[in-house]
């Protein structure tokens, strides 16, 4: 037994070795590593951008930000969360009970799942579908429902209309999003992960098909609501949207979901259109995360300098502008890649 | 679809204080809208009956607390008007600098209220809150207080402007003149802010007379009417300034109207300076006994930052007999349900943000 344990040669700190290794025991412990780093990096950019953004925000609108907890204010987010955890859990009496204490974890565990599926680098990845990215956009197509179902439970007026709404916002932009991973699709000749990254070695996608990444960045601001897209949350008109009777360990559990969310986001656009870890000198990891922060990064200062659009002309957006774009994008994709 | 009805306020992050509405909802477009108010009611109009005149600026500040400066004024302007009070010339320019101070002030804060009420846009309200910090510190070098100023005597002020006062004014329009760009820069090159703006809750010239709006929503309409020019006060005929009228009657127009105003009043205080004559400003004492009151009734018509506001006095010797208040924010608040009426939900708080609602002036 002891004998089994020694790491082989050859494998070293290599995690996707470990996972695919015949040995169940190194493949186990392979997917067990796998998941706690992936654990912890989440709960790293979570935490971190959830600082940076009121940070960044802050000065944007020459405030401060968080300043009195810790330096620079870092421990803010852990005294907010100690805060609501440490809250009264109440659920209101016209609430579907069942969901609604299962909705959020439920929509917190699928978008961790969505980011377990994802590559970090060559050495460090769990799964290997030939229709990976496919899998993970259906996948993520369907928060919106969980997110509908969590919203309902609540019975509240508020949580309604905010989730009729994030349904309808959902067939503007699921489309041109899908058309815009078929051209990455068309051009990387395939839809495994691994093999869009490989593709981009002698160039990235974006240089080819800035439409598409266009178009996937503002339709991943939809997936995620972000500003100009939070409808979801409007806060100006619904309160709190969906969470406004959510009580607080379920709205600390909705902030985690939001910042996982973005990372999710963040290293979809990274992957398909920034060629992944593609990069000299730093190990893969580093420059998988360092571009998916970046993103991050915008997509945060969005917020800053927009307002809300109104649902109908997101509609109309999404119809008009990001459809036709994406088909565009397709046709160039064809004409370059196939 | 069926018609939900919600509730929304009085605690609610758009209502601007403790304005509740109750609004019935089809889908996404309201079909219905009741403001129901008093929620900030305080019984100004009969508190004042029980006090004699000078003891009475105090309350009337509570009223906006936005633009308390405004609605003071209005007040011993009423007095003034009972008792035949002719005001110091000298501080007949103090009050002009000051309200026009006070005008840019509300309309700062209306910029900041309006961009978070039309989505999220917490840039615009810090902004706005950091520029309007900028003139109450001004204001404050001149009264004393930040936020309640109570500077109106009888006949002019309590005290005279500060030494360095007309300086500091001058810096101020400076710098006020480059962030109105500033903000006309970041939200008028802005699409999504344009398009949640031209062409919402338009309100047509003769509704806008109909429903008998005032202020910045009524001049958006296209109506030509400025209390400062048409029932003219003070040295305001002697200065120049043009009244900012705008035809679409839309949201964008009501906020061009208030942008324009507030290069205006930037205008009227640059020359109110230069003009500003020397000699005394200071008004009768507060413990006034004498002179009583000589007129019985005096009406007096101010145009407030939110629109015209309309004093009438009935005067007693030494206390109001009754006064009456005709408040803007009372008035175009009344326009809401017209406006908001077939209006998406999102735009009926955009609505309601550029119809500039004060609770404490419409509750009085």
């Amino acid at each position: 037994m002891t004998n089994n344990l020694q790491i082989p040669p050859g494998m070293g700190l290599n995690v996707t070795a470990y996972i695919n290794s015949s040995n169940p025991v190194y493949s186990v412990g392979g997917i067990i590593a796998f998941a706690i780093i992936v654990a912890i990096i989440i709960s790293i950019f979570g935490y971190v951008f959830g600082w940076l953004e009121r940070k960044m925000i802050a000065k944007v609108q020459h405030r401060h930000g968080p300043t009195y907890v810790g330096k620079f204010g870092i421990l803010q987010n852990f005294a907010d969360l100690v805060k609501l955890l440490a809250k009264e859990d109440i659920i209101p009496d016209s609430a579907e009970r069942t969901l609604y204490i299962i909705g959020m974890p439920l929509l917190v565990s699928v978008s961790i799942f969505l980011v377990l599926l994802l590559p970090f680098a060559p050495s460090l990845q769990a799964t290997n579908f030939a229709f990976g990215i496919l899998i993970i956009f259906v996948i993520l197509s369907f928060t919106p429902i969980l997110l509908f179902i969590t919203a309902f439970s609540t019975s509240n007026k508020f949580a309604d209309i905010s989730a009729q709404r994030s349904v309808l916002i959902l067939l503007s932009y699921e489309l041109p999003m899908i058309l815009a991973v078929a051209a990455v699709g068309i051009a990387a000749h395939g839809y495994n992960i691994a093999s869009i990254i490989d593709a981009q070695s002698s160039g990235i996608f974006a240089i080819f098909m800035p439409l598409g990444l266009v178009v996937l960045f503002i339709t991943m601001l939809a997936e995620l609501e972000r500003p100009p897209f939070d409808l979801r949350e409007a806060d100006s008109e619904l309160i709190a949207g969906w969470l406004t009777d959510m009580s607080a360990p379920y709205y600390a559990l909705s902030l985690f979901l939001d910042y996982s969310r973005m990372l999710l986001g963040s290293l979809l656009i990274t992957i398909l259109f920034f060629g992944g870890w593609e990069g000299p000198l730093l190990p893969p990891i580093v420059w998988l995360l360092a571009k998916a922060s970046i993103i991050s990064i915008f997509i945060i200062i969005i917020r800053a300098t927009t307002v809300r659009m109104r649902i109908d002309s997101i509609l109309k957006f999404g119809w008009k502008w990001l459809l036709p774009l994406s088909l565009i994008n397709l046709v160039i994709a064809y004409i370059i890649f196939a | 679809m069926a018609v939900t009805r919600i509730n929304i306020g009085p605690v609610h992050p758009s209502t601007h204080g403790v304005l509740r509405l109750v609004a019935d909802i089809d889908g996404d477009t309201v079909v219905d809208v009741q403001p129901h108010i008093g929620f900030l009611h305080r019984g100004v109009e009969k508190l004042v009956e029980t006090r004699m005149f000078m003891q009475n600026p105090p309350y009337m500040e509570k009223l906006d607390y936005v633009s308390p400066m405004s609605y003071d004024e209005a007040y011993v302007a009423a007095v003034e008007a009972a008792m035949g009070v002719e005001v110091k010339e000298r501080a007949q320019y103090i009050r002009v600098i000051l309200l026009e101070l006070q005008r840019i002030a509300s309309h700062l804060l209306w910029i900041g209220t309006m961009c978070n009420d039309i989505g999220q846009m917490f840039t615009a309200f810090m902004w706005g809150f950091q520029d309007r910090d900028m003139v109450l510190n001004l204001l404050e070098e001149a009264a004393g207080g930040r936020m309640f100023y109570v500077n109106m005597r009888i006949g002019g002020m309590v005290r005279d402007l500060p030494p360095d006062f007309t300086d500091h004014a001058l810096a101020l329009m400076d710098y006020m003149e480059k962030r109105v760009r500033e903000y006309e820069r970041y939200l008028e090159r802005n699409p999504v802010f344009m398009e949640r703006m031209k062409g919402v809750g338009v309100l047509s010239y003769d509704d806008a007379k109909n429903l008998g709006v005032t202020g910045p929503v009524l001049r958006a309409s296209g109506v030509n009417f400025d209390a400062r020019k048409n029932k003219t006060y003070y040295v305001y005929q002697k200065l120049h300034f043009s009244t900012q009228v705008q035809m679409a009657g839309d949201n964008l127009a009501r906020y061009k109207v208030r942008m324009m105003e507030i290069r205006e009043s930037i205008r009227l205080i640059r020359e109110g300076i230069k003009a500003l004559p020397d000699g005394d400003a200071l008004g009768m004492p507060v413990k006034l006994i004498l002179p009583a009151a000589k007129n019985r009734i005096s009406i007096v018509s101010r145009e407030l930052p939110r629109g015209e506001c309309i004093m009438y006095l009935v005067a007693d010797a030494q206390k109001p007999y009754r006064l009456s208040i005709r408040s803007p924010s009372f008035i175009n608040l009344a326009a809401l349900n017209f406006l908001a009426k077939g209006q998406r939900t999102a735009d009926m708080f955009g609505i309601m943000g550029t119809l500039d609602l004060v609770m404490g002036c419409v509750d009085k």
